[in-house]
């Protein structure tokens, strides 16, 4: 069966200049740019955000804890020559956390990349490792920020605060009867 | 890679005894399973098949609201709706993410519940015929939701559960909104509170139908519950709901069609009486008041909508090529 | 500003809030239909920006005029019959297919964004104000717009065919979006003439289509009404829009 959804593309998330980036979840898109204007339609239906990045899936490199606890996958990382690129690194840190940028190696490979984030972060458990390339990222132009980003900073009626129904309720049994 | 195909891991799913203790005993640790790590194959085929289910249900839950978002009376309550229906498309959008983790992917999810091999909740499967059914459907159905949702937000499983954490952020106004209009048509004109009254009375017993079968009926709950998908049973939940919900819509002036409820002093609960188990199957099975309109109008938008996913595919296809 | 002048810019602004709601109402008939999961999304997030828009220009109409900000909108929205409304007829016809609602929001954006940056610079504050925040949304539907283009222009046979029918239907009701708004006249200064925005429309419009191989069709039919006259589909829309205001008249929602 041919698929008609188009490839995903994984999305992340800058709240506020400076901050690490945070993933988001997935997109499905027919190209980079479109994914970008998905991203944001779908995860920017709240405020706020100073940047959004978007990957395609097969660019990122996974490995959980578990995948890499008994070292057999990290011996088997051969030295590669070739040139180096630069890669990001995000990371999940905690149980109930999303993954969230860690840092950033140069590598001649994603795996060597990985093995290198590795022993720069030792010492910290990090429970999901990704890493991709920096070329394989499509981010938003700070110029855009006012377009992209701001729209949904007047919809103060998605605030359950908006709603005063405990007031509501209070005063009707406080009349006992309508 | 990031959700590896089905049939790579099955290999490694023979249910070795050290591997599923392993397995249980970061359950019991309160670890999240994330994609890439050993999982039993009936967990993963549990998970697909609930996770895929409530994102088919965010889907299909988007006809029977949606119909009023062109008839909404004030312009405020138009904006909100409208916001609130493209929240249940992120939520499936969420959710179908969080099942292509384990392996499957969006277009055989929408296959299977556009031929009826996958089902959907089945409270869309009723019409929506006045405007109150409108905050109805936010205040107990939206408010039902809320507490399996609350509970699948702990679930063992990580991508399923911080999509739940997001959804659960969003959908507290869903619900306020939805109280907010009960409790505006209940007080209102004499003809709002026809309205109200007789939306009530429709959505009370399904509502109640929504978190499933009674516990002994219920066969996969007990391995949920021990793999820490479910925490909580059924009946629980349930009770719960009839317990919050009862004594604010009668406070309103509202009447539930149930004979039988009372709060019973000795329990705290509100007893409540038998559902219509025969009604629940019959619509499970197809035969509800719009399970056929709901296909019909899925199966239309995926067919209307090939020539344009087609369209871009090729267009990304021939720029790839040029690049 | 006196009176008069306000009487005239209320005029206005009724009938930009007007073309923004009604593009809302079509927009939002996608909510649940749309071609692929992620449009859904997009297509409600521009309804759900044209709905507050029309709500602003709507509640700047109500200061103008010494009405009620929380009720006027409604009473705009809900108890106006069609001969009342100020939208061009382009914004009331029926979705028809992807192509069509996509090509449709295209060439109306494009004028919006040309009447806002003018807007942005009115001698009224309030209205450069709101201006300015619609501006920054609509900067992005005219991208969402215009990544669409050449995709569907371009991708298949069957796409490009669609898109150059749509093309067609819609080329005769653009000169409308080009006539003096009601009220303008009067307003040199606060407004910027809508005759005016017309050359720099087509130029963009123009070749954003021919980069995407549709072409507007060489002859065609204007239909140029006034913005008194409404279409047919009008009385659909608002037959369906009205219908539960209506029935329940003395009701607070």
């Amino acid at each position: 069966m041919s698929d008609t959804q188009w490839p995903r593309f994984m999305v992340f998330q800058q709240v506020v200049a400076g901050e690490p980036l945070v993933h988001n979840g997935t997109v499905h898109a027919p190209d980079l740019e479109m994914s970008l204007l998905n991203g944001r339609d779908v995860f920017l239906r709240r405020p706020a955000a100073h940047a959004l990045w978007v990957v395609p899936v097969e660019c990122i490199l996974t490995k959980t804890i578990e995948e890499l606890q008994d070292g057999s996958w990290l011996t088997g990382v051969k030295e590669a020559g070739g040139p180096m690129a630069r890669y990001h690194v995000f990371g999940k840190l905690h149980h109930q956390g999303q993954l969230e940028q860690i840092g950033m190696v140069e590598a001649a490979g994603p795996e060597q990349a990985l093995k290198t984030a590795m022993s720069e972060q030792q010492g910290r458990t990090v429970w999901v490792w990704w890493v991709f390339p920096v070329s394989s990222v499509l981010a938003s132009d700070e110029d855009d920020i006012d377009s992209l980003f701001r729209f949904a900073e007047s919809h103060d009626f998605k605030n359950q605060a908006y709603y005063p129904v405990i007031t509501m309720m209070r005063q009707i049994r406080a009349r006992g009867k309508r | 890679m990031y959700g590896a195909s089905v049939d790579d891991v099955k290999h490694d799913e023979k249910e070795d005894a050290g591997k599923m203790a392993a397995f249980e005993a970061r359950i019991a640790r309160g670890e999240k399973i994330e994609p890439g790590d050993w999982m039993p194959a009936e967990y993963r085929k549990q998970l697909i098949r609930m996770i895929s289910q409530h994102a088919h249900s965010e889907i299909v839950g988007m006809l029977p609201e949606g119909a009023w978002i062109t008839r909404a009376p004030s312009l405020k309550r138009k904006l909100i709706l409208l916001a609130k229906v493209q929240d249940e498309a992120g939520h499936g959008q969420y959710l179908y993410h969080a099942a292509e983790t384990l392996g499957i992917s969006r277009e055989e999810m929408v296959e299977m519940l556009l031929t009826g091999a996958a089902k959907y909740s089945n409270i869309f499967n009723y019409p929506t015929l006045n405007w109150a059914d409108i905050g109805t459907i936010g205040w107990l159905v939206d408010g039902a939701a809320i507490m399996n949702q609350t509970m699948l937000a702990r679930c063992s499983y990580g991508p399923y559960s911080r999509a739940m954490v997001r959804i659960c952020m969003e959908e507290n106004f869903h619900k306020k909104q939805g109280q907010e209009q009960v409790i505006l048509l209940s007080q209102g004109t004499p003809s709002q509170q026809k309205m109200m009254q007789d939306a009530i009375t429709r959505w009370w017993w399904p509502t109640l139908m929504m978190f499933g079968p009674h516990d002994t009926d219920s066969p996969n709950s007990p391995l949920l519950v021990r793999w820490g998908i479910k925490t909580r049973s059924n009946d629980e939940l349930r009770q719960d709901f009839v317990n919050q919900m009862a004594p604010d819509l009668m406070a309103l002036g509202l009447e539930l069609p149930d004979p039988d409820l009372r709060l019973n002093e000795e329990t705290g609960n509100w007893d409540f009486g038998a559902i219509n188990w025969d009604e629940f199957w019959r619509v499970v099975k197809g035969d509800g008041p719009m399970n056929a309109q709901r296909m019909a109008a899925r199966r239309k938008a995926h067919d209307d909508g090939l020539w344009v996913r087609e369209a871009l595919a090729a267009y990304a296809e021939r720029q790839a090529r040029l690049n | 500003m006196e009176t008069r002048l306000n009487a005239g810019l209320a005029e206005y602004l009724i009938a930009l809030g007007d073309d923004e709601l009604i593009l809302s109402h079509r927009d939002s008939e996608w909510c649940g239909h749309a071609p692929i999961l992620e449009e859904d999304i997009a297509f409600a997030n521009l309804a759900v920006d044209e709905l507050g828009h029309a709500r602003l220009w709507y509640e700047l109409a109500a200061e103008l005029l010494d009405e009620d900000k929380e009720r006027f909108p409604d009473h705009l929205a809900y108890f106006r019959d069609a001969s009342e409304w100020r939208n061009v007829q382009l914004v009331s016809l029926p979705n028809g297919d992807w192509a069509f609602s996509v090509l449709r929001r295209y060439l109306f954006d494009v004028l919006e964004v040309e009447r806002l940056r003018g807007l942005k610079q009115s001698s009224y504050k309030p209205l450069a104000e709101a201006a300015a925040k619609i501006y920054n949304e609509e900067l992005y539907h005219v991208r969402h717009g215009r990544a669409w283009l050449p995709r569907l222009g371009l991708g298949t046979e069957e796409s490009h065919r669609r898109m150059q029918t749509a093309l067609n239907d819609l080329w005769p009701f653009t000169p409308q979006l080009f006539q003096a708004l009601p009220g303008e006249s009067e307003l040199s200064g606060v407004v910027p003439t809508t005759p005016g925005l017309e050359a720099e429309w087509r130029t963009k419009v123009v070749a954003d289509l021919a980069s995407a191989n549709l072409n507007p069709p060489e002859k065609s039919n204007p239909m140029n009404r006034p913005r008194t006259q409404q279409t047919e589909h009008m009385m659909d829309l608002l037959s369906e829009s009205q219908m539960v205001a209506r029935a329940n008249v003395e009701a607070r929602w």
